[in-house]
C-alpha cells in the first residue's frame, strides 16, 4: 500500500487531492486570522475554502497522477536523463488511465473523454426539452433549468468540441506530416489531463450550495460576480480547459513548424494540417481573453477587487468586450478542425484532386485574421457605442466570403467525381448543406436590424445548433468513421453507420429547423416556460430531439461493439494517399520505421504518374486505380 | 499501397525507440514553443490593459493622483532601472556561456536573480505604503491587477532563473548545451519589456 501511494498514479493523486483540500482549508485560516477576523467562526469560510480548493485540488491531483514528474526531477536541478520511452503507448486498457506520453495514447483518451462529455451534455439537453415539451412547469425548477442549459452548453463548448478536434488532430496530425510524435509529448500528456478535471468541475457545479452556475455559458457580469457559489465552478473550469487548449495548440504549431518530413513543404501538407495551424493560432491568441476575464471574476468574487462593480468605478460592458474578443474567435476554434476534416474525405471519397488547394489553404487564413474583427457583434443591444456596430456588421458579412470560397470548392471538388457515398461522406455532405443553412442565418444575424429583433429568441438557439451540430459535430462524427479503423484497426459496421447518419440528418432538422420560426415570432430562449401559442411546435421539437438524442446510442453501439470485435481494419481501407494511410491500422507504436519522403501533394487522386511520398525500400504513395477496393479482412 | 504498408510492421520497436524527427525548421522546438507561449502572456496582458482602456479612456475616469491617493512615480522608477538592468546582466550570462566562460555565466545568471528578488521585494514593499486597496475604486483595482499580474510573472521568471541558477552552478552548460539559459532568458527579457509598459501606461501617463 505504502509503494502505491509512493508511485505516480491514481492512489497518490487521490491522497494529493486530499492533501490539496487540507492545504486550502489552513490557507484560507491562516489567512483570514492574519488579517484580524475577531470570532472563530470568522476564520472558516467555506465559499473560501471552495474556491481555493478547486484550485489546489486539482493541481495536486495531477502532480500526484504523476503529470508533473520529470519536470519536477528536471527542475531540481539534477542531470537529465536519457528518454527510456516507458511512457509511450498502451499495451492493455489501464495504460489509458495514467499520465502517457503517445500521441496515439493521447488521442483516443481526448476523443473517448470528450464523447463522454457529449453524453451527459446531450442528456442535460433532453431534461431541458422533458421540460420544454409543455408550457408551465413539469420536471425542473427554474433555477435548475438555468443550471441545465449553462451546463449543456459550457461542457458540449469546452469539453466537446474544442478537445475533440484536438484529439483526432492528437492521433492523426503527427502521422500525416510524417513525424514519430508531437514536438512536447509530455506538455501533451498534461494538456489531456486537465480535461477531466474542468469537465468533472462543471457537473459537480449542481452539488454546490445554491445550485449551478446559472449564468449561461457567456457568464456575464454582473450577474456572474453575485451568483451563488456555483459560478466558481465554472470559472475555474474555464481556466483549466482554457490552459487545456493553449498547451495543445503551441503542441501543434510547434510539431507543424519544426517536425515535418523532408519535402513536406507547406503547401504539401493536407488540409487537416493547415486547418489545425489556423485553428492553434487563434487559440494562442485569443484563449488568454477568456482566461483574463474570469479572473477578473475570481478577483471580484475573492478579493473584492472592482473590474465589473458600477458603483466604485468599474466597467460591466467591458467584459462582455474581452469575453466576446476570445469567444467569437472560438466558434471558429470550433469550424476550422473541421473544414479540414471534411477536405479530407471529400477528396479521398470522390477520388479527386482538392479544387483550388492554396485558395482552401488561404482562406483559412483569412478566417483566422478576419475572425478578430467581429466580436461586437454579439453585443448589438448591449448598449455600446453605437458607431461600432455598422462596421462590425460589415467585417461579418466580409467573412463570409472566405467560408464560401471553401463550399465552393468541395463542391467543385465533388462535381463529376466518383462518389462513394459511405458513413463518412454521408456526414461530410450532411455537413455542407447543413453548415451552408447555419452560415446563410449567420449572416442574416450580422443584419443589424434583424439581429436587434431577434436577439435572445430561439433564431439564435436555431442558428447556433446548425453551425455547431449540423455543422461541428457532422464532422466529428464524419472524422471519427473516417479514422476509426486507423486508430483501433477495426472496420465499424457500415449498415449501423448510415442508419445512424439518417437518423441524425432527419430529427436534427426537425428539432432545429422549427426554432428559427418560433424564433422570429419572439419565444425568448434561456427561459423555462413559455406563452402556449408555442405550444405546438415546441412539442414537436421535443419529441423529435429524443429521436435524435436516441441516433446517439446507435452510433455507440456501434463503436463499442465494432471497437471489440469489429472485422480486422486493413492499413488503408479507403485507399488514401495521405501519409497516416500507409502505415498498419493501428499505427506502430512509434508510427514509422524510417521518416518518409515527401515529393509531391496530397490529394492527386487520378493524377496519373502522381506521387505523394516515399518510403524507404522505395515503396512509393501513389493514387490507386480507379475500381480497386481494399477489402477488410474478416477473422 | 499494401506495399508500403507492408514495409512498416507491427514488430515491436520498443527498445530503439523512433526514428529521429525531420527538422522541418531552423528554430529549435523549445525556443518557438516559448515564443508562441509569450504571445499568450502579451495577449493576457492586453485583455487587463483592455480593462484600463474602459476605466481610464472610454469611461474617462480620472486616474491617479485622485482622492488623494498617489502612486509613487520615483520609487517605482528605481525599481525599472533595477529590473531593466537585470535585463542586461541575464543578457551577458547568456553571451558568456556561448564562449564557455563559466565564471561569466554564474555571474550574470545570479546577479540577474537577486536583481529581480529586489523589483519584487520593493513591489510588495509599495503595496503595503501606497495606501489604497483594490476594493477602494476601480483605479485601484487596475492598479493592482496590472501590477499584480506583472509580478506574478516575476515571479514565474524568478522561478526559472532559480533552476538555472542552480544548474549553472553545478556546471550543466556548455557553448554547446546552453538551451537551458537561452529559453528563461527569452521569457525574462519578456517580462523586463512589459514592465516598461505597464510602468508608463500606470504611473507615468
Amino acid at each position: 500500500m505504502a509503494a502505491k501511494l509512493r508511485a505516480p498514479g491514481f492512489y497518490r493523486a487521490g491522497t494529493f487531492t486530499l492533501g490539496g483540500v487540507v492545504f486550502s482549508l489552513a490557507l484560507t485560516y491562516l489567512v483570514r486570522m492574519s488579517y484580524g477576523h475577531g470570532r472563530f467562526h470568522h476564520f472558516i469560510a467555506p465559499n473560501a475554502i471552495l474556491t481555493v480548493s478547486l484550485i489546489a485540488a486539482p493541481l495536486a491531483f495531477l502532480v500526484g497522477l504523476g503529470a508533473f514528474d520529470y519536470w519536477f526531477y528536471w527542475a531540481a536541478g539534477k542531470p537529465t536523463r536519457p528518454e527510456d520511452h516507458s511512457s509511450h503507448g498502451a499495451h492493455s486498457w489501464r495504460d489509458y488511465f495514467r499520465v502517457n506520453t503517445d500521441h496515439k495514447v493521447i488521442g483516443i483518451q481526448y476523443t473517448v473523454t470528450s464523447f463522454f462529455f457529449l453524453l451527459v451534455g446531450g442528456l442535460m439537453a433532453m431534461l431541458m426539452r422533458a421540460e420544454l415539451a409543455q408550457p408551465g412547469s413539469q420536471f425542473v425548477d427554474s433555477n435548475t433549468f438555468n443550471g441545465l442549459f449553462s451546463v449543456h452548453a459550457s461542457l458540449l463548448i469546452f469539453l466537446f468540441i474544442i478537445p475533440v478536434f484536438a484529439g483526432l488532430a492528437n492521433f492523426v496530425l503527427p502521422l500525416m506530416i510524417g513525424a514519430p510524435d508531437m514536438a512536447f509529448p509530455r506538455l501533451n500528456a498534461l494538456s489531456y489531463w486537465l480535461l477531466p478535471i474542468a469537465g468533472l468541475m462543471m457537473i459537480a457545479s449542481f452539488f454546490a450550495p445554491g445550485g449551478s452556475f446559472a449564468s449561461g455559458w457567456t457568464a456575464y457580469a454582473p450577474l456572474s460576480d453575485t451568483a451563488p457559489i456555483g459560478q466558481v465552478f465554472f470559472t475555474l473550469a474555464v481556466q483549466f480547459a482554457g490552459a487545456s487548449s493553449i498547451a495543445t495548440a503551441l503542441n501543434f504549431l510547434v510539431t507543424i513548424i519544426t517536425m515535418r518530413a523532408p519535402g513536406m513543404s507547406f503547401f504539401r501538407m493536407p488540409l487537416l494540417v493547415w486547418a489545425n495551424f489556423a485553428t492553434s493560432l487563434l487559440v494562442v491568441i485569443a484563449t488568454p481573453f477568456i482566461a483574463s476575464s474570469q479572473f477578473f471574476i475570481l478577483l471580484d468574487r475573492g478579493l473584492g477587487f472592482n473590474f465589473f462593480n458600477a458603483g466604485r468605478g468599474g466597467d460591466v460592458l467591458m467584459y462582455q468586450h474581452v469575453f466576446w474578443f476570445y469567444s467569437h474567435p472560438a466558434v471558429y476554434i470550433m469550424m476550422l478542425p473541421g473544414f479540414g476534416i471534411v477536405s479530407e474525405i471529400i477528396a479521398v471519397k470522390s477520388r479527386k484532386p482538392i479544387f483550388g488547394y492554396r485558395m482552401m489553404a488561404f482562406s483559412l487564413v483569412a478566417i483566422v485574421v478576419l475572425g478578430f474583427t467581429v466580436w461586437a457583434h454579439h453585443m448589438f443591444v448591449s448598449g455600446m457605442q453605437a458607431w461600432i456596430r455598422i462596421p462590425m456588421m460589415i467585417t461579418t458579412a466580409i467573412i463570409a466570403v472566405p467560408t464560401g470560397i471553401k463550399i465552393f470548392s468541395w463542391l467543385a471538388t465533388l462535381w463529376k467525381g466518383v462518389l462513394h457515398l459511405d458513413t463518412p461522406m454521408l456526414f461530410a455532405l450532411g455537413f455542407l448543406t447543413m453548415f451552408t443553412l447555419g452560415g446563410i442565418s449567420g449572416v442574416m444575424l450580422a443584419m443589424v436590424p434583424l439581429d436587434i429583433h431577434v436577439s435572445d429568441t430561439y433564431f439564435i438557439v436555431a442558428h447556433i445548433h446548425y453551425v455547431l451540430f449540423g455543422g461541428s459535430l457532422f464532422t466529428i462524427f464524419a472524422g471519427v468513421y473516417y479514422w476509426f479503423p486507423k486508430m483501433t484497426g477495426r472496420m465499424f459496421d457500415e449498415r449501423l453507420g448510415r442508419m445512424h447518419f439518417w437518423l441524425t440528418f432527419i430529427f436534427f432538422n426537425l428539432t432545429f429547423a422549427p426554432m428559427h420560426i418560433i424564433g422570429l415570432q419572439g419565444m425568448p430562449r434561456r427561459v423555462a416556460d413559455y406563452s402556449s401559442q408555442y405550444a405546438g411546435w415546441n412539442l414537436v421539437i421535443s419529441l423529435s430531439s429524443f429521436v435524435l438524442g436516441a441516433s446517439i446510442l446507435i452510433f455507440v453501439y456501434n463503436i463499442v461493439s465494432s471497437w471489440r470485435g469489429g472485422p480486422r481494419a486493413p492499413a488503408n481501407p479507403w485507399r488514401g494517399m495521405t501519409l497516416e494511410w500507409q502505415v498498419s491500422s493501428p499505427p506502430p507504436i512509434f508510427n514509422f520505421d524510417a521518416v518518409p519522403t515527401v515529393v509531391g501533394g496530397p490529394y492527386e487522386y487520378g493524377v496519373p504518374g502522381a506521387v505523394h511520398g516515399i518510403f524507404k525500400g522505395g515503396a512509393e504513395v501513389k493514387p490507386a486505380p480507379a475500381g480497386t477496393v481494399a477489402r477488410p479482412a474478416r477473422e | 499501397m499494401e506495399a508500403a504498408s507492408a514495409s512498416v510492421t507491427t514488430a515491436d520497436h520498443e527498445h530503439h525507440g523512433p526514428p529521429p524527427a525531420n527538422r522541418s525548421s531552423r528554430v529549435e522546438a523549445q525556443t518557438l514553443g516559448m515564443l508562441l507561449f509569450i504571445i499568450s502572456e502579451i495577449m493576457v496582458f492586453g485583455a487587463f490593459f483592455t480593462a484600463y482602456f474602459f476605466i481610464r479612456v472610454v469611461k474617462g475616469d480620472h486616474w491617479f493622483p485622485f482622492h488623494g491617493d498617489v502612486l509613487p512615480v520615483a520609487v517605482a522608477g528605481v525599481n525599472t532601472a533595477i529590473l531593466l538592468s537585470s535585463s542586461l546582466t541575464m543578457h551577458w550570462a547568456q553571451t558568456s556561456i556561448k564562449h564557455d566562460n563559466r565564471f561569466g555565466l554564474k555571474a550574470g545568471i545570479l546577479s540577474t536573480f537577486l536583481l529581480g528578488l529586489t523589483f519584487l521585494f520593493v513591489q510588495v514593499n509599495e503595496y503595503v505604503h501606497v495606501g489604497f486597496s483594490p476594493r477602494d475604486h476601480a483605479q485601484g483595482t487596475i492598479f493592482y491587477g496590472l501590477t499584480g499580474l506583472h509580478g506574478a510573472h516575476v515571479f514565474i521568471g524568478l522561478t526559472l532563473l532559480a533552476m538555472v541558477t542552480v544548474r549553472s552552478f553545478r556546471g550543466h552548460y556548455s557553448s554547446k548545451e546552453h538551451r537551458g539559459v537561452e529559453v528563461p532568458g527569452i521569457y525574462w527579457h519578456f517580462v523586463d519589456a512589459m514592465w516598461i509598459i505597464v510602468y508608463s501606461s500606470v504611473y507615468v501617463l
